[in-house]
C-alpha cells in the first residue's frame, strides 16, 4: 500500500465529511448547545452538558416529582404533540472564532432551532452574533459580561443575574449586616485579574459608593498564581472587616490554604461564586474554610425538594453536586424549552415572541431568582442572588431570610 | 507547448480558488475556505522571515494582535469602520518590529525564538490590564452594519474574495522578495549566516526588512480576523497559541516555500474544524489528539513539510518515467 492510496483514503474521508448530515425527521426539535469541552474551562463546561442532559431527562421523560417545574410531569412537550427534544453539543474550545464557527454549523447544518451557551462572555458574544444575524433564538444562562444586552440585539435573551444584580445583592446583605450590630467599615476586595475578577470588582467598586460603602483595599492578582502568601500578609496588615474574593477555582484554594498557614481571619469572608461554588473547593479545603459565604442563586435544598432531587440526578451523572454555574445553565436551557413548548412551534419569530412573553414565578425555578422575566434588552429582571455558607461538609443557605434554612453564623471560624 | 505549460497549473489551480465557494456552497463550508484562506495570510506572512530568513519567531501574535487591536479600536473609540484601522495596526505593527527587532535579531537560534516568545507574552499582559484597548474584556466590532464599509456580513462569500485578493498580494509580495537579490541573501542567511556575512551579505539589514514586512503583513492578517470575527480580547488576540498555529501551517506545508503556508493552511484548519465538529460535542477533547497526532506524524516523517514529499514524489514518478522510456 503506497502512499498514494493513504492520501486518496484521506481524500475521500475529508470529502464525506464535508457533506452536510442527512436531514433527520422532524419529531425530535434540536437546540445547539455551546460549551467550552475542551481547553482552560473544559470543567465548568462538561459540569454545564451534564445539568442539561439532566434537564433534557426532566423534559423528555415525565417527572411528576418535580413539581411545578415546567414540562417536568409530562414526557416531551404537550403543545407540539409530545415531541421530544435533542440537545447538540459543540465544543468552543474557548475561541471566540471556533465558537461562531460551531454557532453557524448548528444553525446551518444541523437546523437548531435555538442556541444556548457559550459560558465564556467573549464566546457568547461572537455566536450570538451569527444567530442575530441568522435570526434564530439565543438563550444564555450563564454569561454575566454587561456588554452583552447593549447591542440592541432582538434574538438575544440570558436568564443569568448580572453584575449590577450581584453588587445589589452584596449591598443588601452587608447593609444588613452593618444593621445588625457587624462591623463593616473597611472593605477589601481580592480578585482575579482577568475579565471575570476585573468587571465584577469594578461593579462592585461603583455600588459600594452609591451605598455609602468604603473599599479601602483593593488586592488584583493572577489567577494562574502559584503563590498567594503576599496577598495575605497584606491583608493581615491592613485587617479589613470584610474580604471579598473573586475567584477561580485553583487560586481560591490557595488562599484558604495561605490564610491557614500564616493564621489569619477576617471576621466576614465572601467568595463570589466561581471558584468557590467549584466541587473541588468544597472537597479539598471545606474544612478550613468554615463560615466562608459564597454567592450563589442555586442551593440544593432540604432532602425531598425539587432541587434536592434535581441535585440526586446530577451527582449519578457527573459524581459532584450540582454547582451555580451549570445550575444557571440548566435554569437557562429549561427557561428556552418552556416558551418553545408555548410557542408551539418551532418557527424562530414564534419563539422569539414566546421568549419575551416569559413569565416564570419563583415556585417554577429550580434556582434562586425571584422569576424570569426579559426585559427589553434580553436581561432577566428577576434574576436575583442568595448567599449561602460552609457550615460542615456543605453549603447552606443563609440569605435572605426569605430562603434561608440555617441561621448566618459569624465571624468567620476557618478551621 | 512551455508557456503553456508554465501556466496551465496556475491557471487551474486559481480557478479552483475562486470557484470553491460556489461549488461547496453551504455556509459552513463556505466559512471554511474563508478560514484557510485568513490563516494562510498569517502562514505566508510568518514565512518571509520564519522560512525564508530562517528567524523562527514565536511572537508573531503581537503583530497580529496589532492589526487586530487596531482595526476594533479604531471602530470603538473613533467610530469609524473597522477597515479604517488596518493602517494604524501596520504601523503600529511596523514600529514594534522596528524596536524589538534591533536587539532580539541579533540573537541566534532558539534565543531569538525565545525573546519573542517574552515578547508576545509582554504585550498580552499590557493589553490586558489597559482600559482603552478594552483590557481583559475585550473590544467588539459592529453587529449590525451601519453600511457596507463596516464589512459585516452575515455570508462569508465577501470575505472569501477579500481574503483571496488579499492572500494573492502577500503571495505576489513574496514572490518578487523570492526572485530578488534579497531573497537569495536570505537564504544564504538561513543556510549560514557567518558565511553570508563573510561574503558580503548585509546580515543584519536583509534579517531586519524581511522582519519588517513578515510583521506588516501579519498585521494585515490579524485585521482581517477581527473584522470578519467581531471581537477580540486579550486570549484571542495576542495568545501564544496563535503564533503557534500560524507556525505549524507554515511548518507543514513547507517553509520557505511560495504554497507552503496555503497548503499547510489547507490541511490544518479543515482537519481542526471538522474533528470538532465529529468529536467536538462527546467532549473528551478528541480534536486536538487528532489535530497533534497529524503534526507528531508529520514532525517525525515528513519534517521538511509537505510541498517537499510532493517534490519528492515527482520526482521518483519522473525517474520511473526516464527509466521506462530508456
Amino acid at each position: 500500500m503506497g502512499f498514494t492510496k493513504i492520501w486518496a483514503m484521506a481524500g475521500v474521508l475529508a470529502a464525506g465529511l464535508m457533506l452536510p448530515p442527512p436531514a433527520s425527521a422532524q419529531d425530535t426539535i434540536k437546540i445547539g448547545a455551546i460549551y467550552p469541552l475542551s481547553g482552560n474551562a473544559a470543567s465548568a463546561g462538561e459540569s454545564a452538558k451534564a445539568a442539561l442532559e439532566v434537564a433534557l431527562d426532566i423534559i423528555n421523560n415525565p417527572h411528576p416529582e418535580l413539581g411545578n417545574i415546567p414540562l417536568a410531569k409530562t414526557a416531551g412537550l404537550p403543545n407540539l404533540k409530545g415531541a421530544k427534544l435533542d440537545i447538540v453539543f459543540a465544543d468552543n474550545q474557548g475561541s471566540p472564532a471556533v465558537g461562531q464557527s460551531q454557532a453557524l454549523r448548528l444553525i446551518t447544518q444541523e437546523k437548531v432551532a435555538a442556541l444556548t451557551g457559550a459560558y465564556q462572555s467573549g464566546i457568547t458574544q461572537t455566536a450570538s452574533a451569527i444567530a442575530e444575524k441568522y435570526g434564530i433564538p439565543f438563550l444564555s444562562g450563564e454569561s454575566v459580561a454587561a456588554n452583552l444586552t447593549e447591542r440592541g440585539f432582538k434574538w438575544f435573551f440570558r436568564t443569568t443575574p448580572v453584575a449590577s444584580d450581584i453588587a445589589k445583592t452584596y449591598m443588601a446583605f452587608l447593609k444588613d449586616l452593618k444593621a445588625g450590630g457587624q462591623k463593616v467599615d473597611s472593605i477589601a476586595v481580592v480578585n482575579e485579574n482577568s475579565d471575570y475578577g476585573t468587571s465584577i470588582a469594578q461593579v462592585l467598586d461603583e455600588a459600594a459608593k452609591a451605598n455609602g460603602f468604603n473599599i479601602d483595599l483593593h488586592i488584583p492578582y493572577s489567577a494562574n498564581t502559584t503563590d498567594v502568601q503576599s496577598q495575605v500578609l497584606q491583608l493581615k496588615d491592613k485587617k479589613p472587616d470584610v474580604v471579598i474574593f473573586v475567584s477561580y477555582t485553583s487560586d481560591a484554594i490557595l488562599y484558604m490554604k495561605a490564610m491557614k498557614a500564616l493564621d489569619y481571619k477576617p471576621a466576614v469572608l465572601i467568595g463570589d461564586d466561581s471558584g468557590f461554588s467549584d466541587a473541588a473547593f468544597l472537597k479539598t479545603v471545606g474544612s478550613i474554610a468554615q463560615g466562608a459565604i459564597n454567592r450563589s442563586a442555586w442551593d440544593i435544598g432540604k432532602p425531598g425538594s425539587v432541587t434536592y432531587l434535581i441535585n440526586e440526578m446530577y451527582k449519578k451523572k457527573r459524581g459532584v453536586d450540582l454547582d451555580d454555574t451549570a445550575g444557571r445553565a440548566m435554569q437557562g436551557f429549561l427557561t428556552l424549552a418552556d416558551a418553545i413548548n408555548r410557542a408551539g412551534s418551532t418557527e424562530p419569530a414564534k419563539i422569539q415572541a414566546a421568549l419575551r412573553a416569559t413569565d416564570l414565578k419563583p415556585d417554577q425555578l429550580m434556582m434562586g431568582y425571584k422569576g424570569v422575566k426579559f426585559d427589553a434588552k434580553g436581561n432577566n429582571e428577576l434574576a436575583a442572588a442568595l448567599l449561602i455558607q460552609i457550615q460542615g461538609d456543605h453549603y447552606v443557605a443563609v440569605w435572605p431570610k426569605e430562603t434561608a434554612v440555617a441561621p448566618l453564623q459569624l465571624p468567620y471560624k476557618g478551621w | 507547448m512551455g508557456l503553456l505549460r508554465r501556466f496551465l497549473w496556475p491557471a487551474i489551480w486559481l480557478l479552483v480558488l475562486l470557484a470553491f465557494p460556489l461549488v461547496w456552497d453551504t455556509p459552513f463550508q463556505q466559512r471554511l475556505g474563508t478560514l484557510v484562506l485568513l490563516y494562510a495570510i498569517a502562514a505566508s506572512a510568518w514565512n518571509i522571515v520564519g522560512g525564508y530568513a530562517g528567524q523562527v519567531s514565536v511572537g508573531h501574535v503581537v503583530f497580529f494582535g496589532c492589526g487586530a487591536y487596531g482595526a476594533l479600536a479604531t471602530y470603538t473609540h473613533l467610530g469609524l469602520p473597522p477597515i479604517a484601522g488596518l493602517p494604524l495596526g501596520v504601523a503600529a505593527s511596523v514600529a514594534i518590529a522596528a524596536v524589538v527587532g534591533v536587539p532580539t535579531l541579533r540573537l541566534s537560534g532558539h534565543y531569538f525564538s525565545m525573546a519573542t516568545i517574552a515578547v508576545a507574552e509582554l504585550v498580552r499582559l499590557v493589553v490586558a490590564n489597559t482600559e482603552f484597548l478594552g483590557a481583559a474584556v475585550g473590544l467588539s466590532g459592529p453587529t449590525v452594519p451601519r453600511s457596507v464599509l463596516d464589512l459585516s456580513f452575515t455570508s462569508s462569500l465577501p470575505y472569501y474574495y477579500l481574503f483571496l485578493a488579499v492572500l494573492a498580494g502577500t503571495l505576489a509580495l513574496t514572490w518578487r522578495m523570492e526572485n530578488s537579490r534579497m531573497g537569495y541573501y536570505l537564504r544564504a542567511i538561513k543556510d549560514s549566516e557567518r558565511a553570508a556575512r563573510s561574503l558580503g551579505a548585509a546580515a543584519s539589514r536583509y534579517k531586519m526588512r524581511a522582519y519588517l514586512l513578515s510583521a506588516a503583513l501579519t498585521a494585515v492578517a490579524g485585521s482581517m480576523y477581527a473584522i470578519m470575527i467581531g471581537f477580540i480580547d486579550p486570549e484571542s488576540g495576542l495568545g501564544i497559541l496563535i503564533s503557534v498555529k500560524i507556525l505549524i501551517m507554515a511548518a507543514l506545508g513547507g517553509t520557505g516555500t511560495l504554497f507552503g503556508p496555503l497548503v499547510g493552511a489547507a490541511i490544518l484548519v479543515p482537519l481542526e474544524e471538522i474533528s470538532n465538529n465529529v468529536f467536538g460535542g462527546g467532549g473528551a477533547g478528541l480534536t486536538f489528539v487528532v489535530y497533534g497526532a497529524v503534526i507528531m506524524l508529520l514532525a517525525r516523517f515528513q519534517p521538511g513539510g509537505l510541498l517537499e514529499l510532493l517534490g519528492r514524489l515527482r520526482a521518483r514518478a519522473a525517474g520511473r518515467g526516464a527509466r521506462r522510456a530508456a
